[in-house]
């Protein structure tokens, strides 16, 4: 809790109070705490003088911005268009019933968090997953559990 | 400014858009998110148009017109558009019964008498019949919808007090997230996330409450369907008839509309057109009166405590006892409490039936302590709410504007948006926070030196803390700042003396000053009779000088005094406690014509609009009958005759206080007791009954008798919402539960207590906080 304190009240000092500062100084406490916590949000209230539902708003808009935080483990599920023929959403489904969590959110042990992504760019692959940096293509449902054991 | 709508030549203004033009000059052009009192959208394009010289189909709302224009509202591309952008609407918006076959016959159909129960007709709009989208559905001739409908299942929200959401019904105007922005200034709802995913409501689900909402009710107002609803009237349909009164929830006494259906009231608005006015009303005013004159608790026929207990009895009967009690006694042994919620007229028609007929000068009222009245003699300095939009810098007093006088707020939101420097001196978090240029809190049980340092620091520049420097800077450049002072300063055990600072404070810097009060008459009550002080009275009942008590729609003690005879009138029971001889059953606003008193003796006056419940009758009808029944003099009570007798002009006459010097010691919290206890007094009273107790969703915002805590506090010591804790201070015990809340910052504690005393003292009050395990 100080702790975040600390790092917001660092990244404040690069900014005035105008609220058009506000998308980058969104953008850099997600670099910094690697996501947007309703904390952080009370904090930029303060220093903007803007509501939390109004900053929560823009955040919202943007898909940038992610209101979770990171596992040890990021999922990424295609869902672009020749993912999304060849079951990626299906997949996703999976994926979300599997680990107990929804798109956006992180499991409760910390291990994975689980996002979509519009096309990772190797169509051919189709379904594809990726699991940090490392690809899974020709991805299906029965290859989900071996596929995340090795991911502690 | 000539422009040509329709073949129709008009002359316009310069600068409205061309909405505003045809609407002007009754030529109608279809539209859901422009309104009024806010400022243009363009979100729902249904006010496309054509303008000759213009590319493509620019939306009436957000086009300002120019000399010589031609514009077509009404052709056929522009209606055929038109339908295939409300069918586009309409694909999210349960709509079966817009276009339904059996339309018409509906009605007809609905109600049937059957053994088992059945539908017929779809009733589940609490809009309909007075829904803008069903409007426009007629005009534009819309049978069917060619898109495939998508029921978008959200859950319905109706865990919150006062409104109803249900956003499956919600067109996405925005007009409910855009009046709490521009107009309420409370940005407490948004739309969030984007395309069909979007919901409206305020960061991360938080609960209103949590979020800051005021209840205000502008969002249900302005909503065009039937997605907000106000819990109170959801399916009372349309009113019958708007009739124009006063709120008399405080001293503001806000212009209002009362909504009456079957000669019942069945809700208030903000004066102006009804589908059109996000207004200026607090929860209280908007939400509560309802509630209040409809309350099931009212007192409805008059009761009489027989030897075997409590009866019912007629009004010839009760008048009977009253007359018999008050022969009965020596004048200058009756006792009289009187509530500032009464009407001018019911107080003069008490002044002279106590002073002329029972001879009485023991007149009171429950809140008239020493503290109350060191506050209001201030109000010789007082402005009007208006002046207000004068002033250069506003500091505002230990006032908190949690759902209380909202046109004040308001307008300290507004000025302090267009860069008026605003200070806000005190501990509660309110609407007005987030403007302050400053929010000041006083060092922890040392308010009063708080204010000498000010004093100080204005008469002689010295070595003050910075807050308290700045303060005095902008207050010594600016050339009308404005002092407003919250009712909470009365609680305080050195009102007195901080009152006194204050007064020097404004002495020296020539400020003007603007009182708040709870009570919509206190000031009236003040002008019209010379009243003794509350403790003088009390000190009359102790010594057993007071054979009769006399209450009139107050509330003035914890259990029953020693008198012989109590009689209580009032629109609601007296108190069991109280064990009163006598209750008569009276009218109240809504039900009585008459009229209340600003801070600066103005008069303001309102209309009964419906009837009292049961036998209740006025106040000055019983005064009338009680005065027959002991047939002293030939004097009417009645409202003709005592209207007259009102003086244009009203002023203050202050009742004597002896002051008793200070016995409680105040000290700051230290390490065996860290945290600082504030104890405020319900300020949402009326009659002789709290809004919280008698209204469940108002006792939702306003709790009685719990502690509010800050969210950080309760993390560190593990306390969460709902449970009980031990309070200690050094002299005192009691367990309360928790409400973990925002308001208030982090080490203080908040009390709102539903008694007139604190059971802490002093007040603020350092005290210790441990959880109750049992």
């Amino acid at each position: 809790m100080e702790d975040l304190n600390i790092k917001i009240k660092e990244i404040f000092r690069n900014f005035s109070n105008d609220p058009g500062n506000l998308i980058p100084i969104l953008q850099k406490v997600q670099k910094e705490l690697g996501y947007i916590s309703l904390p952080a949000i009370e904090e930029i209230s303060c220093f903007l003088k803007l509501t939390e539902s109004e900053i929560y708003g823009v955040a919202s808009f943007y898909s940038q911005f992610r209101f979770n935080p990171r596992g040890r483990h990021s999922i990424t599920v295609c869902l672009g268009t020749a993912c999304h023929v060849r079951g990626g959403s299906i997949l996703m489904e999976a994926f979300e019933r599997d680990l107990e969590i929804k798109t956006g959110e992180c499991t409760l042990d910390k291990r994975f968090d689980l996002d979509g992504v519009a096309c990772l760019g190797c169509c051919a692959l189709a379904p594809v997953v990726k699991i940090d940096n490392d690809i899974y293509g020709n991805m299906s449902v029965i290859k989900l559990k071996e596929t995340l054991e090795p991911y502690e | 400014m000539k422009v040509t709508i329709d073949n129709q030549e008009i002359y316009v203004k310069e600068g409205i858009t061309i909405l505003d033009a045809a609407q002007e000059h009754n030529i109608y052009i279809p539209h859901l998110c422009s309104h009024l009192e806010l400022s243009p959208y363009g979100g729902c394009r249904l006010c496309i148009i054509e303008v000759e010289g213009m590319k493509g189909y620019p939306t009436a709302c957000t086009t300002k017109v120019e000399d010589k224009m031609v514009i077509r509202t009404h052709t056929k591309t522009l209606q055929q558009m038109r339908r295939e952008i409300l069918q586009l609407i309409l694909s999210e918006h349960p709509s079966a019964c817009l276009i339904c076959d059996e339309q018409e016959e509906c009605s007809s159909f609905q109600q049937t008498i059957r053994k088992v129960g059945a539908t017929t007709g779809c009733r589940w709009c609490p809009k309909d019949g007075d829904c803008e989208l069903q409007k426009v559905v007629d005009y534009l001739e819309i049978d069917k919808i060619t898109f495939p409908v998508y029921y978008r299942q959200l859950p319905i929200e109706n865990h919150e007090p006062f409104y109803d959401r249900d956003y499956n019904l919600c067109i996405y105007c925005a007009r409910c997230v855009r009046i709490c922005e521009e107009h309420r200034k409370s940005s407490v709802i948004s739309l969030r996330q984007r395309g069909r995913f979007s919901t409206i409501g305020p960061a991360f689900n938080m609960s209103h409450i949590d979020a800051g909402c005021e209840f205000c009710g502008a969002c249900v107002s302005v909503c065009p369907t039937g997605a907000l609803s106000e819990k109170g009237r959801k399916w009372g349909g349309i009113p019958d008839s708007y009739n124009a009164s006063i709120c008399p929830l405080c001293d503001l006494n806000c212009d209002i509309q009362v909504l009456m259906k079957k000669g019942k009231v069945i809700g208030t608005l903000p004066p102006g057109d009804p589908h059109q006015s996000g207004g200026e009303l607090c929860v209280k005013g908007r939400f509560c009166l309802t509630h209040i004159i409809n309350s099931p608790d009212r007192l409805k026929e008059p009761e009489y405590l027989f030897d075997e207990g409590i009866g019912i009895v007629s009004w010839d009967e009760a008048v009977k006892q009253a007359g018999k009690m008050l022969k009965d006694v020596n004048g200058k042994r009756v006792a009289v409490y009187l509530s500032p919620n009464l009407t001018l007229e019911e107080i003069l028609a008490a002044k002279l039936f106590f002073k002329d007929i029972i001879n009485t000068s023991n007149i009171t009222s429950s809140i008239l302590n020493s503290n109350l009245i060191s506050y209001i003699s201030l109000s010789e300095e007082s402005i009007s709410l208006k002046e207000i939009e004068k002033s250069d810098c506003i500091i505002s007093v230990f006032l908190n504007g949690n759902y209380n006088y909202a046109p004040l707020t308001l307008s300290i939101k507004q000025k302090a948006e267009k860069g008026t420097p605003y200070f806000q001196i005190g501990w509660i978090k309110d609407t007005t926070s987030r403007y302050a240029y400053q929010q000041i809190i006083p060092f922890p049980g040392r308010e009063k030196t708080f204010f000498n340092k000010i004093a100080q620091s204005i008469e002689n520049a010295d070595n003050s803390s910075p807050e308290i420097k700045e303060l005095v800077k902008k207050i010594k450049i600016s050339s009308n700042p404005i002092f407003i002072l919250g009712p909470d300063i009365m609680g305080l055990t050195e009102a007195d003396g901080i009152l006194k600072i204050i007064k020097k404070i404004i002495t020296l810097t020539g400020s003007k000053i603007f009182l708040t009060n709870p009570y919509s008459n206190l000031i009236g009550l003040l002008s019209l009779i010379d009243t003794k002080s509350n403790e003088e009275i009390n000190e009359l009942i102790s010594q057993k000088k007071i054979d009769l008590l006399y209450i009139i729609g107050d509330n003035p003690f914890q259990k029953r005094p020693p008198v012989n005879s109590i009689i209580c009138q009032s629109p609601f029971p007296a108190p069991d406690y109280l064990n009163a001889d006598l209750a008569l059953p009276s009218a109240m606003w809504g039900e009585i014509s008459g009229s209340f008193a600003d801070i600066k003796g103005n008069i303001k006056k309102f209309k009964a609009v419906t009837n009292p419940p049961g036998k209740a009758i006025q106040n000055n009808e019983i005064f009338d009958r009680i005065n027959k029944e002991i047939g002293k003099k030939d004097i009417k009570f009645t409202y003709k005759g005592i209207s007259k007798l009102i003086p244009k002009k009203l002023e203050m006459r202050f009742p004597f206080v002896k002051r008793k010097p200070l016995k409680a010691k105040i000290s700051p919290p230290n390490t065996s007791f860290p945290l600082l206890l504030i104890q405020e007094k319900n300020p949402h009273i009326f009659y002789n009954i709290s809004l919280s107790n008698n209204i469940r969703d108002m006792r939702e915002i306003v709790t009685e008798d719990a502690i509010i805590m800050n969210p950080t506090d309760a993390l560190k010591m593990e306390i969460q919402n709902g449970d009980s804790i031990f309070v200690k201070s050094d002299i005192y015990e009691k367990i309360y539960p928790i409400i973990v809340r925002k308001i208030i910052p982090q080490n203080f504690l908040l009390l709102i207590t539903s008694s007139r005393t604190f059971d802490f003292n002093p007040n603020p009050c350092p005290v210790h906080i441990r959880r109750n395990n049992v």
